[in-house]
């Protein structure tokens, strides 16, 4: 035999060099599939946490909603209810009393005169203040009985679960050593109950009074204040014909009515308030910030959609190679900024600025001009779109790059012209790859932080969408926003923090639904051109 | 026929009113290409080209890959003016009479004049009916008994309404190769062109549909001048009167398609069509 054998042409073994019983590609695809595994079960990981913390909420303010009945908060606010309703009929007293004055002054008469005026039918505003004074009292007393009794009950609850925790440490002897006064919830309430004669005589009396007092209303020269007292005299018959109403609403409050998982649930999502650190009860309604995040996103998709298709639709069809490479990466570049320098710009210069321009002369036209908020939906819209633009403008430009050339050319061949061939060409053969892009851009601005925190004003109040126009103008606080405003300062665990955590499940299944009809539309995109 | 956009004063027009006599001459020169020469950016694509393309005529652009084929034929109806850096040296192409270079003629009209298909078949994404009606819609034309004659006359001329007209709402996409490609031309037909420029239109069909779309240029060509390119010598021999060779940006030579096929003149054709070179 030869030194070296002939090397047989047909031995197919591998003869990759291996390294610990791996081959090269072996461990290239171990490594790839490791990393892949690694963000899937930190992916996985995150969603869970999100959705662990995120469901104790309900269950939890279930317990808190259960507690507001229970001690009878729930009972006192039935009433203030009422007391609300009678002083903003003194408020709209006042206003016209400050008209009043402001008329005489403008008038020119002395301050002494305009005064002497005033005094002369004094007594008729001043008994009708008074007449809300005992239904206040009545309230704050009640209110501070329920308060206490709550928070009361929450310390003993507090307590028993130390005791407990002692208890399953082992540490008996210490758990022995601290007592806990029992709270009965129930014979603290009754205190108030009890007391539920003395707020239907207030009543009897309301309606007494507020009818005689009414005969004494004074009668104005101005045509205006007229008007106005008479509409007050409506309102305040209104009023008196719904006092019926506020006590039948407390007799049919019933403080053993269970509040199921699902009242919880509702009054999460379909809540208005959205109230923390109230010495009377916590709301947690997300209607207030998913209004919010909404307005700013249309104001903010007003601007953007325009701009950013069009942007694409004139760089990628008519646009020469030189304006190409000038508009593209200026564009691209905008969303190279950070976003807290975008909201600083908004907060310096930009708000001030529509603040300013809503003050000229020549938009007095706006009825709900000149502004007096400077950080409002609007000035966040505005600066989102700005963002919102280059997410818009990329994928909307791919969508239209995508179009066979081929299309173009038998369009042209037919004797279309350009923009005949863009309108019902190129376009609606993007369309759907356009539509995903405003969705994605609008997933973007729905998910912004920075710029509505520090530009939107943060007002927790549901937009008056009455106003027309006017309410893109006023101040809003959104999802993103609250959360990175009250999540650092939320004791951990608390309802409070998980309250946050369920905002942010809602916003990730927001974005969850926008990138799944984005896919989808994309796919039949792909489908539709073969 | 009018190139020349409204704004063009009458007198200036440069129509040639048809006598009878004219139209019943079959070998008047529609196309006239005179010392044309054609770049992109810096590269030359065309050198001097002349040649006269009669009406009512078929004739065949033969010739090597990249010898210029497919740039003159887009000449013809100014597609080259959809690539940035195409431009032309000198001379011009005139069709019926017109300068189509003039600046005062409009390329819309031309393209409504001198219809095209291409070489792979290009559909809109929209429905066949809409497909062959859209020539008519970007003019204007939304009578929708109009339309559903077009559709019917158009696609019968392209020897497709048989297997479509059960599903006129269909995608374009939907329909086979050969089918769409006679839709292409179905859609060409619609605007009433004289001319019919058409780029290797059977190089991507099989046998059969290349059969069905060659038995269509036969019929046509009584009604139109047509011009295709082709890179099969069968095909050719088939299909045209009239054949003329390229190579490398020349035209080399141009005759009677038996002329050329039987006896050509130069050497370099005589080589390409016995397969010599290519
Ligand atoms: N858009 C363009 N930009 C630059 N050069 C081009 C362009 N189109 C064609 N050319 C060049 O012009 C020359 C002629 O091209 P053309 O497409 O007319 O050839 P052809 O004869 O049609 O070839 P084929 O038979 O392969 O279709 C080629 O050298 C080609 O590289
Ligand atoms: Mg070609």
């Amino acid at each position: 035999m030869s030194d070296r054998e002939p090397e047989d042409r047909y031995d197919l073994s591998s003869r990759r060099k291996s390294f610990l019983g791996l081959t090269k590609e072996s461990a290239l695809k171990g490594l790839f599939g490791g990393n892949a595994f690694v963000s899937i079960v930190v992916l996985g990981l995150i969603t869970f946490f999100l959705f662990k913390e995120g469901f104790g909420f309900f269950g939890q303010y279930r317990e808190d909603l259960t507690i507001y009945r229970k001690s009878g908060l729930e009972y006192v606010e039935l009433m203030r209810e009422e007391q609300n309703a009678l002083s903003a009929l003194n408020r709209y007293l006042n206003s016209i009393r400050t008209l009043q004055s402001e008329q005489l002054t403008e008038s020119g008469l002395e301050f002494s005169d305009v005064k002497a005026v005033l005094r002369k039918d004094e007594d008729f505003f001043y008994d009708f203040e008074d007449l809300a004074f005992p239904l206040r009292e009545h309230i704050l007393e009640a209110s501070e009985v329920v308060a206490t009794a709550r928070d009361s009950y929450e310390e003993m609850l507090d307590l028993q679960e130390h005791r407990q925790n002692l208890i399953n440490a082992g540490r008996q002897s210490e758990a022995n050593s601290f007592e806990i006064t029992e709270i009965d919830l129930g014979q603290m309430f009754e205190l108030v109950k009890s007391k539920e004669g003395d707020f239907n005589a207030i009543n009897r009396h309301l309606e007494e009074e507020i009818p005689a007092l009414l005969e004494r209303a004074p009668i104005y020269d101005d045509p205006d204040l007229n008007s106005r007292m008479n509409r007050f005299k409506e309102l305040a018959t209104l009023f008196l014909s719904e006092i019926p109403v506020y006590e039948e609403r407390i007799v049919l409050w019933n403080r053993e009515d269970a509040i199921s998982i699902g009242e919880s649930f509702t009054s999460f999502i379909f809540g208005k308030k959205w109230v923390t650190n109230s010495s009377i009860q916590n709301w947690y309604g997300i209607v207030p910030l998913f209004s919010g995040s909404l307005l700013v996103a249309m104001i903010a998709m007003f601007f953007a959609v325009p701009f950013g298709v069009g942007a694409a639709v004139y760089v990628n069809q008519v646009a020469r190679p030189l304006e190409q490479n000038l508009i593209k990466p200026f564009i691209e570049f905008i969303s190279a900024i950070p976003s807290v320098v975008i909201g600083f710009f908004g907060i310096a210069v930009f708000g001030t600025l529509i603040r300013n321009m809503s003050g000229w002369d020549s938009m007095e036209w706006v009825n709900f001009f000149p502004l007096s908020e400077r950080l409002t939906g609007f000035t966040a819209g505005c600066l989102l779109a700005l963002m919102a633009i280059p997410t818009i403008f990329t994928l909307a430009e791919d969508a239209l790059n995508n179009v066979p050339i081929a299309f173009k050319e038998a369009s042209m061949a037919l004797g279309s012209t350009k923009l005949q061939t863009i309108i019902r060409i190129i376009v609606p053969t993007a369309l759907s790859g356009i539509i995903s892009a405003v969705l994605l851009g609008f997933g973007r601005v729905i998910g912004e932080t920075m710029v509505v925190l520090l530009c939107a004003g943060n007002r927790i109040e549901i937009p008056q969408f009455t106003e027309g126009i006017g309410v893109f103008f006023e101040p809003v606080h959104t999802m993103t926003g609250i959360i990175a405003q009250e999540l650092g300062e939320v004791v951990n665990g608390s309802l409070h923090y998980r309250a946050l955590f369920v905002v942010g499940l809602t916003l990730f299944l927001i974005s969850l639904l926008i990138n799944y009809f984005a896919q989808k539309i994309v796919l039949k995109f792909q489908i539709s051109r073969g | 026929m009018s190139l020349v956009a409204d704004r063009v004063e009458p007198s200036t027009k440069m129509d040639v009113p048809e006598s009878e006599s004219q139209a019943d001459e079959r070998n008047r020169s529609l196309i006239k290409i005179s010392n044309f020469d054609f770049f992109y950016g810096d590269k030359q694509a065309l050198f001097d080209i002349n040649m006269d393309i009669a009406e009512r005529e078929v004739t065949a652009f033969i010739g090597p890959s990249g010898c210029g084929k497919s740039t003159l034929l887009r000449c013809i109806n100014r597609m080259n003016d959809l690539i940035d850096i195409a431009r032309i040296g000198r001379g011009n192409v005139q069709v019926n009479g017109v300068d189509v270079y003039d600046e005062r003629v409009d390329a819309t009209e031309l393209r409504k004049r001198v219809g095209m298909v291409f070489q792979k078949s290009n559909p809109f994404p929209k429905s066949i009916y809409e497909n062959v009606v859209y020539g008519l819609r970007i003019q204007g034309i939304n009578r929708k008994s109009v339309l559903d004659d077009t559709v019917e006359r158009c696609l019968k001329g392209a020897a497709l309404w048989e297997e479509v007209s059960d599903r006129l709402d269909t995608s374009g996409l939907s329909l086979s190769g050969g089918q769409q490609q006679r839709l292409c031309i179905a859609r060409a037909l619609a605007v009433e062109p004289d001319i019919l420029l058409m780029d290797e239109p059977c190089s991507a069909l099989d046998p059969v549909a290349t059969a069905k779309v060659e038995e269509l240029i036969n019929n046509l060509k009584n009604r139109y001048t047509i011009v295709i390119v082709t890179h099969n010598m069968q095909q050719a021999a088939r299909v045209s009167d009239k054949t003329a060779f390229f190579y490398l940006g020349n035209l080399i030579e141009m005759n009677a398609t038996v002329q050329i096929f039987m006896s050509p003149e130069k050497e370099q054709t005589e080589a390409y069509i016995s397969g010599r070179f290519g």
